[in-house]
């Protein structure tokens, strides 16, 4: 029997976490404003408001169904080529949806293309990098240092495009933020790796990789936890403005909540990769879901107030994005960085899935009931399932046989 | 103290990017963004 093996280390860590850091900033900041443009957009192009939402709607499924493959192709011929394709693919996407004059055009360049263009320049391709560059003592510190820097990027880009949209225009913001994708172009150079040698008949392939994570069940509780991540946040992030408002709160609040989020986010992401390096990462995994649920249900019996929307926001805040650095780590610690940007692209397919559910559900069944009290305690639920599906994750590397000589 | 240093500045600049969002201008907008939307 043998355990997956890292391979040799051959770009400075440094350099790696900088450009890691830089390129997410970009990929996932570009997109977490696109919000501020529903408005001019809609009047500019007499579009409803149903137009733009779903095409960030197809965004959101094309980046979850593209990203495996986005990532199968990084582990086969490495994140380099891949960075750059999906880094000119952005940029065309920003030109192109400002320029799409009929839905079908917005949908199109907004959702598939942008969509196509994350998958191939977020988490799962860059994660592959670390893995294969940074020794595996200090793979979850570093992951989470990658996943802060998205998390600043989502925090940070939501006030420049405001300013670049009140100083150029909306037409012309879309133009300069193409132009800021392409600035992943010479990060890329950075996450450049020695060609990879060709697969040999004795390595493991992509389908017997895909089948041995799916039939292992580690991998599948990992994924089921990662959907209740991409619910809850979602949910959270797209109803909590209607729920203060339904409950008398001003937009002030609201907004603030939303900076908070974002402020502690970038905090919470870095300490869980930290603390990854000490704590089982299940637990840290299970703790996070545990305390989410705690969190929703003391926010939803006690006195809903601004100061109380400021705590909620700022707990939730801290546990927003945690989930990545450990869960991508644990997936690297048990079948190592072969095909880390292939299986953390399986992974991030079920939190798109569990994004999808937690923003139509909780649509649906605001419409159905009149509140959003149910799809609160599905919330709850869920992280009580989550946190106990993460404990008895194994941590420990995968055992495969070894090919008997003749 | 690069440690210290290195801390500092990224409060710092979390604190910055956080006073923008208390900007009255990005805060109107915001808030007209998010009620428009429900």
């Amino acid at each position: 029997m043998k355990s997956p093996a890292s391979p040799p280390l051959s770009l400075p860590i440094g350099q790696v976490l900088a450009c890691a850091g830089l390129i997410v900033t970009l990929s996932m900041g570009i997109r977490h404003g696109f919000g501020l443009w529903l408005q001019p957009i809609t009047m500019e192009r007499g579009w409803s408001r149903e137009t733009f939402a779903f095409a960030l709607a197809i965004q959101n499924l094309a980046w979850g169904v593209a990203t495996p493959f986005a990532g199968m192709l990084a582990d086969r011929f490495g994140a380099f080529k891949v960075l750059l394709t999906c880094s000119v693919l952005y940029a065309l996407g920003l030109v192109t949806m400002a320029l799409a004059t009929t839905g079908l055009a917005f949908t199109t360049s907004a959702g598939v293309v942008l969509g196509l263009a994350q998958a191939g320049t977020t988490y799962a391709v860059v994660y592959g990098v670390i893995g294969r560059n940074v020794p595996a003592e200090r793979r979850s510190w570093a992951m989470g240092v990658a996943a802060a820097a998205g998390s600043f990027g989502q925090f940070l880009m939501v006030p420049v495009e405001n300013v670049l949209i009140g100083s150029f225009g909306w037409q012309n913001a879309l133009f300069v933020l193409g132009v800021g994708a392409l600035a992943i172009v010479p990060l890329a150079f950075g996450l450049k790796e020695a060609p990879f040698a060709k697969p040999t008949p004795d390595q493991q392939s992509i389908g017997g990789a895909i089948r041995e994570a799916f039939a292992y069940p580690s991998f599948v509780l990992l994924m089921a936890g990662y959907f209740v991540c991409g619910f809850q946040v979602v949910f959270i992030g797209v109803h909590m403005p209607s729920y203060l408002k339904d409950h008398g709160l001003t937009a002030n609040v609201a907004t603030t909540a939303l900076a908070l989020i974002g402020l502690f986010n970038v905090i919470g992401t870095y300490a869980a990769g930290s603390l990854g390096q000490v704590f089982p990462k299940r637990y840290i995994l299970s703790t996070i879901y545990l305390l989410r649920s705690i969190v929703i249900v003391v926010f939803l019996n006690v006195p809903l107030s601004p100061m109380s929307v400021y705590v909620f926001a700022a707990t939730m805040g801290v546990l927003w994005l945690s989930t990545v650095p450990p869960t991508n780590a644990v997936v690297a610690q048990i079948f190592g960085v072969r095909h880390l940007s292939m299986l953390g692209g399986f992974v991030f397919f079920s939190h798109q899935i569990g994004s999808f559910l937690g923003v139509w559900l909780g649509g649906r069944l605001y419409d159905a009931t009149g509140s959003y009290d149910v799809v609160w305690w599905i919330a709850v639920g869920l992280g009580v399932f989550a946190a106990l599906v993460n404990l008895p994750v194994r941590e420990t590397a995968i055992a495969r046989p070894v090919a008997q000589p003749a | 103290m690069r440690r210290f240093a290195a801390w500092l500045v990224a409060g710092s600049v979390l604190a910055a990017v956080f006073a923008a969002y208390l900007r009255p201008d990005l805060a109107f907008t915001l808030a007209n963004q998010l009620w428009n939307c429900f």
